[in-house]
């Protein structure tokens, strides 16, 4: 299998495409197919140059911990859950996520989701929630990994100067759901940094690797007065 | 007042938030955000007695229970202390909004757990770790928002600032700059997890490497009680790692069986009677061992709807990773490396055998002895986190930093060496090594002879890991991180060879009885490239 990846040494490289072999198992999984490639004394492309190794982000490889966020073929997926098996075709491209500014290969520098939440105050201070909770949807929306794969693929999420993409209306709705007293200055947030600007599109809730529903998150801060 | 915490998981930010509520300013570091640390995948449940707990059950019981796992090395006192702040433990992480699996009434459950009298493991599905992660994390936000906890992330630790036997802070190797920066602290906080990765992949992050518990111990810091590490009998074997079947599957009912003659044998419920399948985690992974078989795990007479509400996340793994469907088939389980009940030593405030230098978390050695129960880890991260905040905030700081500009030139003059290589050659190299060294020797069950092969294996690793030039195109870490890793392991296997008896986790097959002149924590000091051994009779430490 021929491996493209969009490569740069320092955030101020232009990025470049380098090729790579891979003639391991078909089991693996993305994250397993970067471990094999990186590991060899010389690292070689598809022409037999020596390059160096392939940077990217790990810690749980199992899909709850969001560290290896990336664009498999055009698809934002964490590496550690797309199966090699499920690619079509003989070759598989590998891109840093496209929303963050890069580190490095294929690390990002997703700071940008938390200072959104900070700036904004987005914490649930006292505990009180509110009678009429929603136990599934609290429980759901406290796995979000900050993954970025959402905002990844936000058609209206840019630079994240004011909209900041569903992990903050995500957060959002979990502090209206531990403290009601909050709720409206949650509310005025969530318009101004999310509701007043999402194009509605919900490509951030197909493709949560949590399967977090966003649009039940929108639709309680929605309600509230 | 300054506090440098390492590490940002549940200790870390347990410590750093009852820290920031007395008023001492924490910097917080770690190389990533807290959502990535080893915390999000503990998955059973936190242990505590709360009013309202079934019939029978106490807080002396709970303490019971907790030190007869660790086979009689867990501080006593330390374990009364703990089990007695549970019940407030767990109101805390309600009132931050951690949302725990509730019954119809909105209050949270309890399940059953390996080596409990009591049902007492309070849980949230099966990602209790994730959701506190959560909760914690949103809390720091608030104290970072006006400034009493400053978060750094991208920065790794390196080494202690340590004269005259106290800390004054840390070195940090800051990835953004590629340098090492002094990060000055009146108090300085290890909260970096267990030594997981020097076994290769295990249900653990392969963040957790044991590398700050290695620099420290060739710092100066006394380890302890290192040979006991906790098999968990139930993982799941995929083409990327062993992942964690959760004790939660048992906690529910989860029947373990092998086959023979075509007929399901329930081993554990044969041997132990019907909480057999309960057992302790060390009993539990050495009978699995002694089957010399293919053991399974079976909840598929659960209904479906159970499953989904109490183990979502067990069946997630089962099916993507193996396309298992636990609703209808058993689960192929095995033991592997999970916790590490040895760590820094620490006194009963959590103070390591260095001034001003704290450990919590899975990276100290106090509570859990020769074996930890299931739900009390959790516990113990966040009890670990308060009673070191606590400690500190009793403290005076220090009236002024001692000079460590020679230190720093040194260690930076040391990493610019490191990175004028064109090796290509890859420090995993020797790691994997290493992982196969720990894995034949310091398995479920192990001996003296092996135990010497072993350490002839990290002497001869050691003696060419400082030749050798490294890839510098990896991150400074990987390679700086090499020796004291190999020095950690190189103590661990040191600490199983001089501890000839079986306890808990440790069992040797050449002295396979319990002994009452061993009945002591086994505590490891570095002295000139040599690990010294022995039994903390004195209790110099808690335990």
């Amino acid at each position: 299998m021929k491996v493209n990846v969009l490569r740069r040494m320092t955030p101020e490289q232009e990025p470049y495409w380098e090729s790579f072999l891979y003639d391991g198992s078909e089991d693996n999984t993305v994250a397993g197919l970067l471990d094999y490639i990186n590991y060899n004394d010389d690292i070689l492309n598809d022409k037999g140059e020596k390059t160096t190794r392939i940077s990217w982000e790990c810690s749980c490889i199992q899909g709850i911990c969001g560290a290896c966020a990336m664009i498999v073929n055009d698809v934002p997926a964490l590496a550690c859950e797309a199966f090699l098996k499920d690619i079509q075709g003989e070759e598989i491209s590998l891109r840093p996520l496209s929303k963050f500014p890069v580190i490095r290969d294929l690390v990002v520098d997703r700071s940008g989701i938390y200072d959104s939440l900070r700036h904004n105050n987005v914490c649930i201070e006292t505990y009180k929630p509110p009678s009429d909770g929603d136990h599934e949807q609290d429980y759901a929306s406290a796995k979000c990994l900050k993954c970025g794969l959402c905002i990844e693929c936000c058609p209206k999420y840019t630079d994240g100067r004011t909209f900041y993409g569903a992990p903050f209306a995500n957060d959002c709705y979990l502090v209206a759901s531990r403290n009601q007293e909050k709720s409206h200055e949650i509310l005025e947030i969530y318009q101004e940094h999310f509701k007043d600007s999402c194009a509605f599109d919900l490509a951030c809730m197909r493709i949560c690797p949590m399967g977090i529903k966003i649009t039940a998150c929108m639709k309680k801060l929605n309600s509230l007065k | 007042m300054e506090a440098l915490v390492i590490g940002s998981g549940i200790a870390g930010m347990a410590c750093a938030l009852r820290l920031a509520k007395q008023g001492i300013h924490v910097v917080l570091a770690s190389p990533y955000p807290s959502e990535r640390s080893q915390s999000v995948m503990a998955a059973g449940g936190i242990n505590a007695m709360v009013s309202g707990n079934e019939e029978g059950d106490s807080v002396e019981s709970h303490i019971q229970d907790t030190l007869k796992g660790g086979s009689g090395l867990g501080g006593e006192e330390a374990v009364r202390g703990m089990c007695e702040h549970g019940g407030e433990i767990i109101r805390y992480l309600e009132s931050i909004g951690t949302v725990f699996s509730v019954d119809g009434a909105n209050k949270p459950v309890r399940r059953a757990f390996g080596g409990q009298s009591h049902k007492r493991t309070y849980y949230c599905g099966s990602a209790t770790g994730k959701q506190i992660v959560s909760a914690l994390a949103m809390e720091c936000r608030r104290f970072e928002a006006f400034g009493m906890i400053t978060r750094r992330l991208r920065c790794s630790f390196h080494s202690a600032l340590i004269r005259d036997g106290a800390a004054y802070g840390a070195l940090l190797y800051d990835e953004a700059s590629a340098r090492l920066e002094a990060c000055y602290a009146d108090f300085l906080v290890m909260a970096t997890g267990g030594q997981n990765a020097l076994f290769g992949k295990t249900t653990g992050s392969s963040l957790c490497d044991g590398y700050a518990a290695g620099r420290l111990f060739m710092q100066g810091a006394v380890l302890k009680n290192l040979e006991f590490i906790q098999y968990h009998p139930t993982t799941l074997e995929t083409a990327q790692k062993k992942m964690l079947i959760s004790e939660a599957v048992r906690g529910e009912g989860g029947r373990l069986f092998y086959v023979e003659n075509g007929e399901r044998v329930y081993f554990m419920e044969e041997k132990y009677g019907k909480r057999g399948n309960l057992m302790t985690r060390d009993v539990i992974s050495r009978e699995i061992y002694a089957t010399g078989k293919d053991v399974y795990l079976d909840i598929s007479f659960l209904d479906g709807q159970t499953i989904d509400e109490r183990l979502p996340e067990v069946r997630d793994i089962c099916i993507k990773y193996r396309g298992i469907d636990i609703k209808k088939e058993p689960i192929p389980v095995s033991p592997s490396v999970h916790f590490f009940m040895g760590g820094l030593a620490v006194h009963l405030n959590h103070e390591t055998s260095l001034r001003n230098l704290f450990a919590v978390g899975e990276c100290a050695s106090i509570y859990h002895g020769a074996n930890r129960l299931g739900g009390n880890s959790l516990l113990s991260a966040i009890y670990s986190g308060f009673v070191a905040a606590d400690e500190i905030a009793g403290r005076a700081p220090a009236r002024k930093y001692p000079d460590f500009t020679a230190f720093m030139e040194d260690e930076r003059r040391l990493l610019k060496k490191s990175s004028a290589s064109k090796s290509t050659f890859p420090v995993f190299y020797i790691r994997d090594m290493l992982s196969m060294t720990m894995a034949e020797h310091l398995g479920i069950v192990r001996d003296e002879k092996g135990l010497e092969e072993g350490l002839t294996d990290i002497g001869y690793y050691l003696s060419i890991a400082e030749k050798i030039r490294y890839d510098r195109s990896v991150p400074a870490y990987s390679n700086f991180s090499l020796k004291p890793i190999l020095c950690i392991a190189g103590a661990t296997l040191a600490s199983a060879r001089e501890r000839r008896e079986s306890r808990g986790a440790h069992f040797r097959s050449d002295y396979p009885e319990t002994l009452e002149r061993y009945g002591y924590a086994t505590l490891v000091s570095y002295q000139d490239g040599k690990f010294q051994i022995r039994p903390d009779q004195e209790h110099a430490y808690e335990s």
